[in-house]
């Protein structure tokens, strides 16, 4: 499993395995985009729909919700989760959705670019 | 709509910094409550649950500080704001010292004038002082103290003292570094 950490709008390689720069911001669009989910509901979609593979850390997860609010992609409210208790709500804006576009854009670019230079003989 | 929700939330975070950070800190507790729930399903002890929680949570503090240190942020690039806001200041000093020294000295309202004006630049002086050490706390409160090195950082000079990359220098045939090449040829 790779473990995802980030710092100051940078991934940091921590563990085995790092992913590039702006990989998180970009997950987290993502599992938002599936629909309003708490902190821990965000870290739990992105494990779940990346099957396992990836983990996000606490200490990236929620500087990163911060930042992506701050710059205006996902908005928050206060909600009652599901055990009754009170809990932040993050939801995508629409500023959230056109960015979640590019990005994917962008990282299908980079990926396609990088499994070429990888295949080149 | 955006702008409106960013600044009421900057003002807020800026004048009750108590209650953001409360608001923070229930968020972050949210979360390692969902994470030992989790913990005692899998069917560990309540107890280990929650110190398994925190364990893989990390450091609290840290996470807390940072998410509170965004919050302070404006949201907007301040840079240009903040560089008016200098020459302002550089002008209204100047202006301020060019008056102090054109006044006549040898009556009591030139006296009071040039006091006037030196209690101007005082406060100007002050109010950048003020400024910027403030600016130097918020970045302490989140980065280590002076001469010693984050975990984050840590982290960071380690992977960068493994990465080949690091240790690879470009020694020619006879062993000389790229500076050696250029000023002994």
């Amino acid at each position: 499993m790779l473990a995802l950490d980030h710092l100051g709008g940078y991934p940091l390689p921590k563990a085995k395995g790092s992913l590039l720069q702006g990989t998180l911001d970009m997950l987290i669009l993502k599992a938002l985009s599936l629909g309003a989910l708490h902190g821990y509901g965000v870290g739990q979609r992105i494990a779940q729909i990346s099957g396992e593979a990836l983990k996000v850390e606490e200490g990236s997860l929620y500087p990163g919700l911060y930042r992506l609010e701050q710059r205006g992609w996902i908005e928050s409210e206060w909600d009652v989760s599901e055990n009754n208790q009170r809990a932040k709500f993050y939801k995508l804006t629409r500023a959230g959705r056109k960015q979640l576009i590019i990005e994917e854009q962008n990282w299908e670019r980079l990926a396609g670019a990088t499994i070429k230079a990888l295949r080149a003989v | 709509m955006f702008w409106i929700k960013a600044t009421t939330r900057f003002i807020c975070a800026r004048r009750r910094p108590d209650e953001m950070m409360r608001e923070v800190e229930t968020e972050l507790r949210f979360h390692i409550e969902m994470r030992t729930r989790a913990n005692i399903e899998k069917g560990m002890r309540p107890d280990d649950a929650q110190r398994a929680a925190l364990q893989s949570f990390g450091d609290f503090e840290r996470v807390r500080n940072n998410c509170c240190e965004i919050r302070r942020r404006l949201p907007f690039d301040s840079t240009p704001l903040k560089m008016g806001l200098h020459i302002t200041i550089a002008v209204v000093a100047g202006l301020a010292a060019l008056w102090a020294v054109n006044v006549p000295h040898h009556n009591l309202t030139g006296v009071m004038r040039q006091l006037i004006a030196i209690s101007v630049l005082a406060c100007l002086f002050i109010v950048v002082r003020r400024a910027r050490s403030a600016r130097r706390c918020d970045s302490e409160h989140v980065c280590a103290a002076p001469g010693e090195t984050s975990p984050a950082n840590q982290s960071l000079m380690s992977d960068m003292s493994d990465a080949p990359s690091a240790k690879i220098t470009a020694y020619d045939e006879l062993g000389r570094t790229p500076v050696e090449r250029v000023f002994k040829s």
